[in-house]
């Protein structure tokens, strides 16, 4: 970070001159701060780490408190999964998209609802027809997620389904279900659901997530999962979403452990042993732009969780100790000017997370902070894993960083911050407390614009926007991705045509149980299971689970149960 | 000064997008550069921003947009704002617009659009020197 008065002048409009450039060759860091704020020293050495045990403190990879990752061999035994976020248009548009990367070297499939479907809408709700498709796909009935999967062997895959808002456990019933019904054995299916309804009233769906039901319905499908999909990673707490509110990379630990302690807390309440569910407990992470202070992040909240297991909660196995995590690239930390640039500081995050020993990646596109991908920003953002999997050496050995002066002492001064942060929350009445009084609200507004002010008063300097800035571009570089206006339309219409022409007795048979298990308290997951295939839509499912708890059907509050 | 009346801004999302981060600081950031400002909220409609501005009698609408919706919902305030015979009140929006959609939005009626990654600085001046005189 720089000081202001050397900027001078390197703002957009000043005359090129030989002062300018005098500026730029004498320029330095003033402030020798992390991303997150941690003052740091010029240098760190052996006298830093005196007293710190490596056995007990870091280990080796693969060990208790895996510190330096979660398996001995790291990549050695396999490269992360190069999975890249896709949904657009119609689950049509999808599945060709989720095609392209696969036939160019995409590992994993991953594909990600639309903001009609994260709130619980049928393409037919009335606010939902102008915005179907326009971020991810929805899926409101059982074909909509027959042509999303189309020509998949879903035997052979692992998929990725980023449906976060209570509306994970519709997504859960209509994978299963199209999976039962092509005859799969479901136990056998590989593949995530993000499934981290708390969190999502942070991404703007609070009227499809009240607490309580967030907690019931994400807890049904960990439940549902852990006993009868074994191989499926039933949750991706999501601590990305958090940091992209601005926080700071300890906050982002602090407050995602949060939020996945009161699941935890809940599965063990409904009988399950923490030996038996935690070795499916994954996390998303976000990885910024500041490259040491990431892979302290994700180093110090591995150690964390390993003794929140052991300790807190008394697992036994190691599996269930293992922090597992993707990560996504800071969507926030990209910007519309100078847009190709992008690709560098993605480039920087990606080999975070690697550094890091992640287990699955999504690089963003360049172009994000401009639309969706395109079809060429998202095979670059495919290409720049690649490139770093297969080119750069980086997977040769386990945790590169670790044994570093600095690193290590990092990864400490992270750890410490997040136990400070977190005895802060227990302070406030622990995390649902938090939640409930829009204490955590104020903490993500106090951070967001802070971040702002940075930026403002060049505290915090980004090339092309408060630095080195030139014209705003009027064109981007790979073209804008389009959503056709067609396929939306396509969707709501069959939609319409589903529900006028459908065996109605047999879907309110499908409602009739769904409620009696919704407000006796059974996990609903079976009975959407089957009412996905009586066709029974998204909206309706949840709107009756949404009545069984004492929620109105609608979360906007417009249409009335038809039941 | 005294007695000078405060420009008026009112803020919101549009449609169902709920990112909501950007309308957020910028309330805060005008604010304190001295404007009154009314933050709406998520889940706003082109008629319940419309309504806002002329209860509030807005000096400067602004709204926020990530999704793409801009495309869907630009035309439909642009033509609330003419069936009030809001003419003289400024439309500017923020966040995730592609530059090709600039020169159209700014043809059917949008004043001024600022990108994500866009400085308080302008914003405030840009106001200040294009909002209507009192």
């Amino acid at each position: 970070m720089c000081s202001v008065d050397e900027l001078e002048g390197l703002e957009k409009g000043a005359e090129a001159n030989w002062d300018n450039y005098l500026k730029a060759y004498y320029g330095k860091p003033t402030s020798g701060k992390t991303w997150s704020g941690f003052d740091l020293k010029e240098i760190y050495g052996p006298r830093d780490r005196e007293g710190k045990d490596y056995e007990k403190g870091i280990g080796e990879a693969g060990q208790y408190p895996f510190t330096r990752g979660i398996h001995s061999d790291m990549f050695r035994g396999r490269y992360w999964t190069r999975r890249e976020v896709i949904g657009m248009g119609s689950p049509a548009d999808t599945n060709d998209r989720v095609k392209v990367l696969v036939e160019h070297g995409g590992t994993g499939l991953n594909t990600i609802a639309d903001i009609t479907y994260e709130m619980g809408l049928d393409t037919d709700h009335p606010w939902a027809v102008n915005e179907v498709g326009l971020t991810g796909v929805n899926i409101t009935h059982i074909h909509d997620m027959e042509t999303l999967t189309e020509g998949v062997p879903l035997d052979k895959v692992s998929w990725s389904l980023i449906t976060a808002s209570p509306s994970a456990a519709a997504t859960m019933a209509q994978y299963v279900a199209v999976g039962q019904n092509r005859g799969y054995d479901i136990s056998k299916l590989r593949g995530s659901v993000q499934n981290d309804p708390i969190h999502f009233r942070y991404c703007g769906f609070r009227p499809a997530c009240p607490l309580d039901l967030s907690i019931r319905l994400g807890c049904d499908v960990m439940e549902y999962c852990t006993r009868d999909m074994p191989k499926w990673y039933y949750t991706t707490v999501n601590m990305y979403d958090l940091r992209e509110q601005g926080i700071t990379a300890p906050q982002e630990v602090a407050f995602g452990f949060g939020i996945a302690m009161i699941y935890v807390d809940e599965l063990i309440r409904r009988g399950l042993s923490i030996d038996e569910f935690g070795p499916r407990f994954t996390f998303y992470v976000s990885c910024h732009v500041d490259l040491f202070e990431e892979v302290a992040k994700i180093r110090a909240a591995r150690r964390l969780w390993a003794r929140f297991m052991k300790e807190k909660y008394g697992a036994k196995n190691p599996q269930a100790m293992q922090f597992r995590f993707a990560v996504h690239t800071a969507g926030c930390s990209l910007i519309p000017q100078q847009p190709l640039n992008n690709i560098v500081r993605i480039s920087y995050e990606a080999l975070a997370a690697v550094l890091g020993g992640v287990q699955s990646l999504h690089c963003c596109s360049y172009d994000e902070a401009i639309c969706l991908p395109t079809e060429k920003g998202h095979l670059q953002a495919l290409r720049t894993q690649q490139i770093l999997a297969y080119e750069t050496g980086v997977c040769n050995v386990a945790d590169p960083l670790g044994g570093s002066y600095y690193v290590e002492e990092l990864t400490d001064k992270v750890e410490e911050e997040v136990l400070r942060i977190m005895k802060q929350v227990e302070d406030v009445g622990g995390m649902e407390e938090a939640i409930r009084t829009e204490w955590l609200d104020r903490e993500f507004e106090k951070e967001a614009l802070m971040r702002q002010k940075e930026i403002d008063e060049r505290e915090r300097l980004v090339v092309g926007v408060n630095i080195f800035t030139t014209e705003p571009e009027t064109q981007t570089p790979l073209g804008v991705q389009r959503i056709s206006s067609e396929s939306a339309k396509k969707q709501i219409d069959e939609t319409r045509e589903l529900k006028r022409t459908r065996n109605i007795n047999k879907v309110k048979d499908s409602i009739k149980r769904l409620r009696e298990d919704g407000e006796e308290g059974r996990n609903v997951l079976p009975a959407m299971i089957e009412a996905t295939k009586a066709l029974t839509t998204t909206g309706e499912m949840l709107g009756t689970v949404r009545m069984a708890m004492g929620y109105s059907y609608d979360p906007m509050n417009i249409i009335e149960s038809p039941f | 000064m005294a007695g000078e009346k405060k420009i008026k801004v009112v803020i919101s999302k549009v449609g169902l997008d709920g990112h909501d981060r950007g309308a957020k600081v910028i309330s805060t950031l005008l604010k304190e550069a001295g404007m009154e400002v009314v933050y709406l909220g998520t889940y706003q409609m082109p008629e319940d921003i419309i309504r806002a501005a002329i209860d509030e009698d807005a000096d400067v609408i602004g709204v926020s947009y990530l999704s793409g919706e801009h495309l869907v919902f630009t035309p439909k305030i642009i033509d609330e704002m003419k069936k009030h015979g809001l003419d003289d009140v400024l439309f500017i929006a923020g966040g995730v617009i592609p530059p090709e959609d600039i020169p159209s939005l700014k043809e059917i009626g949008i004043n001024e659009i600022f990108m994500a990654g866009s400085m308080t600085k302008p914003i405030v001046e840009y106001i200040q020197s294009h909002v209507r005189k009192k």
